[in-house]
């Protein structure tokens, strides 16, 4: 895969965490963390994970931990934990429903959530938002999933 | 029969990513060791926006110059802003008169040294989301002069004190509020002194004076002032009411304090007592 493929899913990403940060500014008071940015780097993980191994992951951690997080290393962590735990099960996954799926990728996303908060913000731990985030964010999975596998069939030609 | 697919998947490189990113991890929680480089992303990233922003309004401008309402509209924007800003020099002077003659004899020499020494920023951007939902409350103000602003200097916003300098980076200072979870004050009300730390909640802060609840006398409403303990802020300005008493679960008492100055309503902070001299 070419530098400027990278470029890409990289940017894709940054817009999904920007585009977090835009939103949940009004969603969190009602209880809703959505995760864009998450969900659309595990997308990346689980469509091609021959491109995309333990160092790539840890570069597009670094730089959303830049721009984005409030302590350094955080996202890093997150992505080549996932990133393994996603190439762990990438077979597994082929034959997992939308249901199955979305269930998985909403309890991840949710997992970074409360890390987050538990590492980040302890004082602001919700349990009410965790649940209302998992259901928010598997809804949310499906649009991502589609979206982004017609960008990726676009910006890949795969026929 | 295998009971899952074959893959091939080294812990090795996986492991030792998540080992350096959970040391870095640790290392920038405990320690800050990277909130400078975070900072300055930060700082380079609001910079562009601005920029872009003041970019993209003169061009704004440039169509808006043949069209006298929009001329108009622009001149009523100025001069609200001019408003705002004669409204937070008038509440500066106000709170300095106050204090000066309050307490020149105690703070005689902390009360000299803010003579002349206010500068008015505006705001550049405050971290909206981490603001609603998290512990990190900050704000960035414009510094288009480049003063340097030492640390830990009190900021005025709204006729009160809302938070401290705490770094500069490019032309921007970081403040930090007092809602910020790592920010400690010591205030005091008529009955009680106490070091209040930020709730990580927008305007609330907390502390546990160490009294019964009997021995308490303060009520909801009661209105909560520096103490001037620190040696930051000045004594007895007004910063607060408390907005709640409670238990804690270790069986301490709570006292819930809402803050005065809201930082979502201001446009223009005070920064006092800034000693170094322009670059």
């Amino acid at each position: 895969m070419k530098l400027s493929n990278y470029l890409i899913i990289l940017i894709s990403i940054i817009l999904g965490f920007c585009i977090d940060t835009f939103i949940n500014q009004f969603t969190v008071q009602l209880f809703i963390e959505l995760n864009f940015g998450f969900l659309i780097f595990s997308y990346w993980i689980f469509a091609m994970p021959e491109r995309f191994h333990s160092f790539i992951p840890l570069i597009y951690g670094l730089v959303i931990d830049l721009f984005f997080s409030t302590a350094f290393g955080f996202n890093m962590l997150f992505f080549v934990a996932t990133s393994y735990v996603i190439h762990l099960y990438v077979f597994r996954f082929r034959i997992f429903s939308y249901f199955q799926l979305s269930v998985f990728f909403a309890g991840s996303s949710v997992f970074y959530i409360a890390c987050k908060y538990l590492l980040l913000s302890p004082l602001n731990y919700s349990y009410i938002l965790l649940i209302v985030s998992f259901l928010t964010n598997a809804i949310l999975w499906v649009g991502i999933y589609f979206v982004m596998r017609s960008f990726r069939r676009y910006i890949f030609q795969v026929t | 029969m295998a009971r899952t697919t074959p893959t091939y998947t080294p812990i090795r490189n996986y492991a030792i990513g998540f080992f350096l990113s959970a040391f870095l991890l640790f290392s920038d929680i405990n320690y800050e060791s990277f909130s400078g480089l975070r900072g300055t992303a930060k700082a380079a990233t609001l910079y562009v926006k601005l920029s872009s922003n003041r970019f993209l309004h003169n061009i704004g401008d440039i169509f808006s110059s043949f069209q006298e309402s929009n001329n108009l509209i622009q001149e009523n924007t100025n001069l609200k802003e001019e408003i705002n800003r004669i409204k937070t020099q008038n509440s500066l002077k106000n709170i300095e008169t106050l204090q000066r003659s309050k307490m020149l004899d105690s703070f005689k020499d902390l009360v000299d040294k803010f003579d002349n020494n206010i500068d008015i920023h505006k705001i550049a951007s405050i971290d909206l989301k981490n603001y609603l939902c998290c512990s990190s409350h900050k704000i960035f103000l414009q510094n288009p002069q480049k003063i340097q602003i030492k640390e830990n200097l009190p900021v005025l916003a709204g006729g009160s004190f809302i938070g401290q300098t705490s770094k500069q980076y490019l032309n921007l200072i970081e403040v930090i509020l007092f809602s910020d979870s790592n920010h400690v004050l010591p205030v005091k009300s008529d009955v009680f002194y106490c070091n209040a730390r930020g709730m990580g909640k927008p305007l609330l802060i907390s502390c546990s004076p160490k009294i019964n609840i009997k021995d308490l006398g303060s009520k909801i409403g009661d209105s909560i002032y520096t103490s001037g303990l620190g040696g930051i802020f000045i004594k007895d300005t007004k910063i607060g009411f408390i907005s709640d008493i409670s238990m804690d679960s270790a069986g301490e008492l709570e006292v819930i304090i809402t803050l005065l100055g809201n930082p979502l309503k201001e446009n223009f902070y005070g920064i006092i007592g800034n000693l170094v001299d322009e670059t």
